[in-house]
């Protein structure tokens, strides 16, 4: 069971709604009733156990299944008991007051279909929804507290068996003992008050009953349950199948891996429009030496040096992306230097970073001497200085 | 016919009319003096008074002449008398063009703010200074150079910047200096003698009505007076040059000239924001609460305006006027020239080490390759291994020592643990200054250099 308490107005509605009519608050047939009792309290038993009759109107169809006959019995009460159970307004035998519905808050909430089924107190699930109160007797899942809280769960079983009757409503127990409201409160929050299957008579039950429930013991209710659990896990399969929950949460899984997939498809696109990364850009002759050529940066993205390094005249492709941060620097002519516009660092003719934040020098494209003496650079590879790559005879032509 | 001419005729018509709103403004101040001060105010170190009203009546005078000497002079600008000279434009340039001396200047000028405080918040000290930053101002928009700067549509909010944090600094430096009057006299705070207490309807509401229509009309007329700073399609091998980053991210950018991209860019402002959200958790002062102080809280005061003028506002504004093409660092009166030769050539600390004479001697200089026990990675490590043990200290060592010595007393206040936390996170403040004096003075690059990794700090 959740820990979470009934609040005031949940038991204060069960107190209104469940209870028999205050005499205050009698209405029209609760006075009538009381008039017939005067007259015979022994009859008046079974018109008082159908009749509460704004009890059947609340409980519904549920609550229909009350037969007068089956409250008789409980009716020989003594008439003082009567009284004094009834408080002398709309009096009924406790004992029959359950299968008036005794619970209609219950019926309500559980709709006239939950309160029909019979074996509430039979299926595991019911037991452990209701609180496992109805362990030994199914009557004893009538604590009052898991009446409040269970709701729909906790069946009137009372409906079918008269035995049930201890299902009694522990606001009118609570009441018959003469209770103040703020005591039946607390004691219905507690849980102590219970009815005594026989006689509808206030008793207290053990806390720890309540406190602590218990795992259904194997008696005849839990017998015929067991017939059934398969039936009851499908439906329970099927309840969360159709749950909205379920739904929605699904339909948003669903549209999230739509979209995903939307996004990982829009990221190979039929037609690439870029340039080709392998391309020729004329003879070496082009390119004399000492100089730093630009004119296939804005196009490619590289600069074609044509330098001696370490002594040796090479012709180069040095990539246009500053090393720190990917800006595209600027040959100066005047400085002889790489000079990148955003944070200030320089590379030397040769790539190697010597200023700014730069930390490592640019880096270099394939570059090689096709069959028909033009040269070719591949920009789909790269050579990284420090990561000794320039000495690969691919990253330069020697001129 | 000079293509950047100093002066033209529409420069000196908008400075006609500035020199003219300048007046008023004085001629207002001057009937306020004469009202509050009288004929000689008798709050001042000279004996005898100073005739207050009298000085600012004759400043008066003088900007609206020289607003009259604007508007007539528009016909030959080319021979107008007023503006800069030389001799003030070149010390000026060397100071803001030099980043040391630029940083130094702040630092004082940040000690001095602090230090003053009493005096400058006095109304006719603002006053002032305001004054002077303005009549400076218009003095300087007569140079070509300084003009093409301030007065870039994207650097306009810059300057509306400096003077509204100066005026929000000076509101709360006043408030601040009563309070702190007020504690030591006894008396009560100014918050607690005026708490009188309005209504949100209408009082709040009518407020923030007047302010949004206020606030709509200074952006129409902003957007309709300066044209939005667009400029040609971007392309991915052409960089502006140079490359400013949006003005409010200047100093982040500053920041990157200093540190590699994952540290400057990610790591530093992280922490940046990670420790604003922790200063209620390291603070222990409960005192200024809901009211304005400085001398009980001096330490938080100081250190987040530390952090907020010397290593942002100063960063933006150097972002802003100072820093040109090739980000390089110009005067404000400087040309912007493209090819202004700025000796830059960094080294690591690796480098500095293992070429010093007595280590190279010993070591045969930098370790290369598999030198040291045949490993790549060890001797890279062990070439950085200067870089790594002086951070190692910085950050391990460091803060057990400064709070067993300088900073005892906040040790003893916090507990080990939110003491380690607030003293990394004032050696991360430091990290910056630290490095940017050793750009500036020695050329360092990086302290721990290892691009193999990606890995420079």
């Amino acid at each position: 069971m959740s820990g979470d308490k009934p609040s005031t107005d949940d038991i204060l509605a069960k107190l209104r709604g469940g209870g028999a009519p205050a005499p205050e608050q009698a209405d029209d047939s609760a006075a009538e009733a009381s008039a017939a009792e005067e007259s015979a309290p022994a009859e008046s038993a079974a018109p008082a156990a159908g009749g509460s009759p704004l009890d059947q109107i609340r409980a519904g169809g549920g609550g229909g299944a009350a037969k007068p006959a089956e409250a008789k019995p409980a009716a020989s009460g003594s008439p003082l008991d009567q009284i004094r159970a009834g408080g002398g307004g709309a009096a009924k035998p406790a004992a029959a007051k359950p299968a008036a519905g005794g619970s209609p808050l219950d019926q309500i909430r559980a709709g006239g279909a939950g309160a029909a089924k019979p074996a509430a107190g039979g299926s595991p699930l019911d037991q452990i929804r209701a609180g496992g109160g109805g362990a030994a007797k199914p009557a004893a899942g009538g604590s009052p507290l898991d009446q409040i809280r269970g709701g729909g769960a906790a069946k009137p079983a009372a409906a079918a068996k008269p035995a049930v009757a201890a299902k009694a409503a522990p606001v009118d127990t609570a009441k018959a003992s003469g209770m103040s409201a703020a005591e039946m409160i607390e004691a219905a929050r507690k849980g102590v008050v219970t009815a005594d299957p026989a006689t509808g008579e206030p008793k207290e039950a053990a806390p720890k009953k309540v406190a602590l429930p218990k795992k259904p013991l194997p008696g005849k209710a839990a017998k015929k349950a067991a017939e059934q659990p398969r039936r009851d896990f499908l439906a329970l399969l099927l309840g969360i199948i159709c749950s909205p929950l379920v739904w929605a949460w699904g339909s948003l899984v669903a549209a999230t891996a739509a979209s995903s997939l939307a996004i990982a498809r829009f990221m190979m696109p039929n037609v690439l429009v870029e340039p080709p990364t392998k391309f020729k850009i004329g003879p070496p002759t082009d390119y004399g030496p000492g100089t730093v050529s630009t004119k296939w940066k804005a196009q490619y993205g590289v600069w074609i040096v044509n330098a001696e390094v370490d002594g040796q005249p090479l012709i180069y492709a040095l990539s246009t992306v500053c090393t720190h941060l990917g800006c595209t620097p600027n040959w100066l002519e005047g400085e002889q230097k790489f000079k990148c516009p955003c944070h200030g660092s320089g590379f030397y003719k040769t790539g190697v970073n010597f200023e700014g934040p730069a930390p490592r020098p640019l880096e270099r494209h394939g570059i090689r001497l096709a069959e028909d003496g033009m040269l070719e650079v591949d920009k789909s590879i790269k050579f990284q200085k420090e990561l000794g790559q320039w000495e690969n005879a691919s990253s330069f032509v020697s001129v | 016919m000079n293509p950047h001419p100093d002066l033209t005729s529409s420069v000196l018509h908008g400075l006609g009319w500035f020199y003219l709103i300048l007046f008023v403004m004085n001629l207002w101040w001057t009937a306020r003096s004469y009202k509050l001060d009288g004929e000689f105010s008798k709050d001042t170190p000279i004996l005898g008074g100073v005739p207050v009203a009298t000085i600012w009546a004759v400043l008066s005078a003088i900007l609206l002449m020289v607003s009259a000497a604007h508007f007539t002079g528009t016909s030959s600008p080319d021979t107008f008398l007023i503006r800069l000279p030389e001799w003030f434009k070149n010390p000026v340039d060397a100071f803001f063009a030099d980043p040391k001396i630029y940083f130094a200047g702040s630092l004082v000028l940040f000690w001095a703010m602090i230090q003053f405080r009493e005096w400058w918040i006095k109304d006719t000290v603002a006053w002032s200074l305001l004054q002077g930053s303005l009549i400076f101002l218009a003095l300087s928009m007569s140079d070509y150079d300084f003009r093409q700067i301030v007065g870039k549509p994207d650097n306009v909010p810059i300057v509306a910047m400096l003077f509204i944090v100066s005026f929000l600094t000076w509101i709360y430096f006043r408030r601040a200096c009563d309070n702190d009057r007020r504690i030591e006299e006894g008396r009560p705070l100014f918050e607690q003698e005026n708490n009188e207490k309005v209504l949100v309807w209408p009082d709040l509401v009518y407020t923030e009505l007047i302010c949004m229509v206020l606030l709509t009309v200074v952006l129409v007329f902003w957007g309709i007076a300066l044209k939005a700073p667009l400029e040609e399609p971007a392309s991915s091998v052409k960089t502006p040059n140079p490359s400013k980053a949006p003005w409010y991210f200047l100093g982040l950018q500053e920041m990157l000239v200093y540190f590699d991209p994952w540290l400057a860019g990610v790591v530093l402002p992280g922490i940046i924001l990670g420790g604003l959200m922790a200063i209620p958790y390291i603070d222990f002062n409960k005192t200024g609460n809901g009211y304005y102080v400085f001398k009980e809280r001096a330490f938080a005061v100081t250190t987040f305006l530390f952090g907020f003028f010397p290593l942002w506002i100063a960063l933006i504004v150097l972002g802003t006027f100072l820093r040109g093409p090739n980000w390089n660092f110009y005067g404000i009166y400087e040309v912007w020239d493209v090819h202004k030769v700025e000796a830059a050539n960094n080294v690591n600390l690796s480098e500095f080490f293992w070429g010093f004479p007595g280590i190279s001697a010993i070591y045969g200089g930098m370790p290369k390759g598999d030198a040291f026990l045949g490993s790549p990675v060890a001797t890279m490590l062990l070439r950085e291994s200067p870089g790594i043990v002086l951070i190692f200290l910085y950050f391990a060592v460091l803060p057990p020592i400064l709070g067993l010595t300088v900073l005892r007393k906040y040790f003893v206040k916090m507990g080990i643990f939110r003491f380690l936390v607030f003293s990394n996170l004032a050696l991360w403040m430091a990290v910056l200054p630290i490095k940017m004096v050793l750009r500036w003075a020695f050329s360092l690059k990086y302290i721990v250099g290892i691009p193999e990794w990606f890995f420079n700090i």
